[in-house]
């Protein structure tokens, strides 16, 4: 089942006297499956933000359909079953951390002792219990963040939208968030993702897409993204002797050497195997044979530039 | 409506956060101890006797329904609530003109949106906060000196309570125009300068051209202008002069002010809602 289905959704922004019209979003469609963690990666302005804001109803399609756990984004009631922590959100200053939860809890309907149980539960989980009673303008902006997480959760959703949720937060508070992330997910419930941190991302995702100037430039899981097809490093316990290493040079595309170890680029797995067995044959023997994979930040600087090109062009 | 009252209540919160109101309360509260003391220091005896004789002789006439000994405590009662609301309803226009610019901010009307409440109860909650918060303070004003005047005068005319109701439907009238601001513009100042335009110059001048120069003008046109006008702009001069003093004094009021009045709110809500539907934040 899919949490969050859009069908051609285009979003244009229009300046106040129309002289000046933004497209930020055209024709997107895409999916995210229930359960999961969908990372939505973009540099500024792309249109990861509008994205979100549009399935919350925040923002209006210019035109397309979306829906979120199967209801048509304008039915405003779906969201009692969803969670949001938007980028640079603001609480008011003058309530304490405790009664932010409770105004944001008696919003989605909650009331009672297991709702005020709920709230202490969720400031524990963000360690966040001792600030209770402290006023969030005494916050600082990693607190802040960590008590918009716990915000997040307060109605238990199925669906949580989460738009640069570790902005601010210290190395070991991010480690946290993560692993609260993964515990949600192995609870079933479908997370998405807009970050810059593209580490991070590829740590917890299981699918990524990416987004350029309101395009979804590529989707797919981030195994697909870092994978470099039919590269291999050899580790061989010899070096190669020259006349043999320039037979390898000839035959191969050969791409790199190191002392210890090569580097190959074969059309299949057959030549890799030839590879192999050219490098028996000069009696040297194989340690190692390591695919070769690029990182998340790799891919996705080569896939942006590749769009930008495309645009300029 | 639970999350208008959600709204409603959060809206109090922000609202007591905000010094103005607070100010508000003190000035009351000054106004109502300084009340205390200076009637606590006159010996009334000597009004009392003074009322009787000056009744008796026919000097004064007893207004409405009410004794000559009603009509002069009503008149002071009436007389100190005026000046002090007054002075709390323009306190109370400048507090509450940012309510629904400080919502819409960014990052705030984002996480409220997010929620399963619709725009338009968010509106209305907003709407009815800000108009509680008048009423507990006006309330808190008008009881005080009323409970002290009644005391010391041991007269007890529960009508000039009414006056509570009628100032806070006053300010409504004026809050919906700070709502529709609010909305449009995302600013406070506009709706602010609005309210304060209709409370202090508007519905003045259109009441004194309906009382006193009508009569006078013979172009049609510009007749017809100013008596809608008259009707559609809310008639705070009227509701805060006319129909307190007619409540108090036990006599009928004239009950067009308020009809139209209460339209008026309803029809500027409404846009206001519509307006706010269709925005994107």
């Amino acid at each position: 089942m899919n949490s969050i289905e859009t069908n051609n959704l285009t979003k244009i922004y229009t300046s106040s006297f129309g002289k000046r019209n933004v497209q930020a979003l055209t024709d997107l469609s895409l999916s995210v499956d229930g359960g999961s963690i969908f990372g939505l990666l973009g540099p500024n302005g792309a249109g990861k933000t509008t994205l979100i804001k549009i399935l919350l109803g925040i923002t209006f399609p210019t035109s397309g359909r979306a829906n979120i756990l199967n209801e048509d984004i304008s039915n405003y009631k779906v969201k009692s079953k969803v969670g949001y922590l938007p980028e640079n959100h603001k609480y008011p200053s003058y309530l304490t951390g405790g009664n932010v939860l409770k105004f944001f809890g008696k919003l989605n309907g909650l009331e009672g002792n297991s709702f005020e149980k709920k709230i202490d539960e969720l400031l524990e989980l963000v360690k966040l219990s001792n600030w209770k009673k402290t006023k969030v303008k005494a916050y600082s902006k990693g607190m802040m963040q960590r008590l918009g997480l716990a915000q997040t959760l307060i109605n238990d959703p199925e669906l949580i939208f989460l738009d640069e949720p570790t902005d601010g937060v210290d190395p070991i508070g991010r480690k946290e968030i993560r692993d609260i992330l993964l515990d949600l997910k192995s609870k079933s419930k479908t997370i998405f993702l807009n970050s810059h941190l593209l580490s991070e991302v590829e740590l917890i995702t299981d699918r990524v897409g990416i987004l350029n100037k309101g395009k979804l430039l590529r989707e797919g899981t981030v195994k697909e993204f870092t994978e470099k097809k039919e590269e291999y490093t050899i580790n061989i316990q010899d070096d190669f002797p020259p006349d043999a290493l320039a037979g390898l040079k000839k035959e191969f595309n050969f791409l790199k050497i190191n002392p210890g170890s090569y580097t190959v680029k074969v059309t299949d797995v057959e030549e890799l195997n030839r590879v192999i067995d050219f490098t028996r044959n000069k009696g040297i023997l194989i340690k190692e044979i390591i695919p070769q994979k690029s990182t998340l930040e790799e891919m996705f600087i080569s896939l942006i530039q590749a769009s930008e090109k495309e645009g300029n062009k | 409506m639970k999350n208008i009252l959600v709204m409603t209540w959060f809206t109090l919160r922000e609202a007591l956060a905000r010094k103005v109101f607070l100010f508000f309360l003190g000035i009351s509260a000054i106004v109502i101890i300084v009340l205390a003391i200076i009637t606590s220091l006159t010996d009334t005896s000597s009004i009392l006797s003074n009322i009787g004789n000056i009744s008796s002789s026919n000097n004064i006439n007893a207004a409405g329904n009410l004794s000559a000994l009603g009509s002069i405590v009503t008149m002071f009662e009436i007389v100190i609530i005026n000046s002090v609301a007054n002075l709390g309803l323009l306190l109370a226009i400048f507090s509450s003109a940012s309510f629904v610019p400080v919502m819409l901010e960014k990052g705030n009307i984002d996480l409220l949106l997010s929620k399963p409440i619709s725009r338009a109860q968010l509106l209305w909650g907003k709407y009815t906060g800000g108009i509680f918060v008048v009423l507990i303070n006006i309330a808190f004003l008008i009881i005080g000196v009323w409970f002290i005047v009644s005391i010391k005068f041991s007269y007890w005319n529960f009508a000039v309570l009414w006056s509570i109701l009628l100032i806070t439907f006053a300010f409504a009238t004026l809050n919906a125009v700070i709502v529709l601001f609010g909305v449009i513009t995302k600013s406070s100042i506009l709706g602010m300068m609005s309210a304060y335009f209709i409370y202090l110059i508007l519905s003045p001048f259109l009441l004194a051209v309906k009382d006193r120069m009508i009569p006078f003008i013979e172009n049609k046109v510009l007749l017809s202008v100013l008596d809608g006008f008259y009707y559609f702009i809310p008639k705070t001069s009227e509701i805060f002069g006319k129909d307190i003093y007619n409540l108090a004094f036990g006599t009928n009021i004239d009950s067009q002010p308020i009809i139209t009045s209460f339209l008026f709110i309803f029809l500027i809500m409404i846009l206001s809602v519509e307006i706010f539907k269709r925005k994107d934040f």
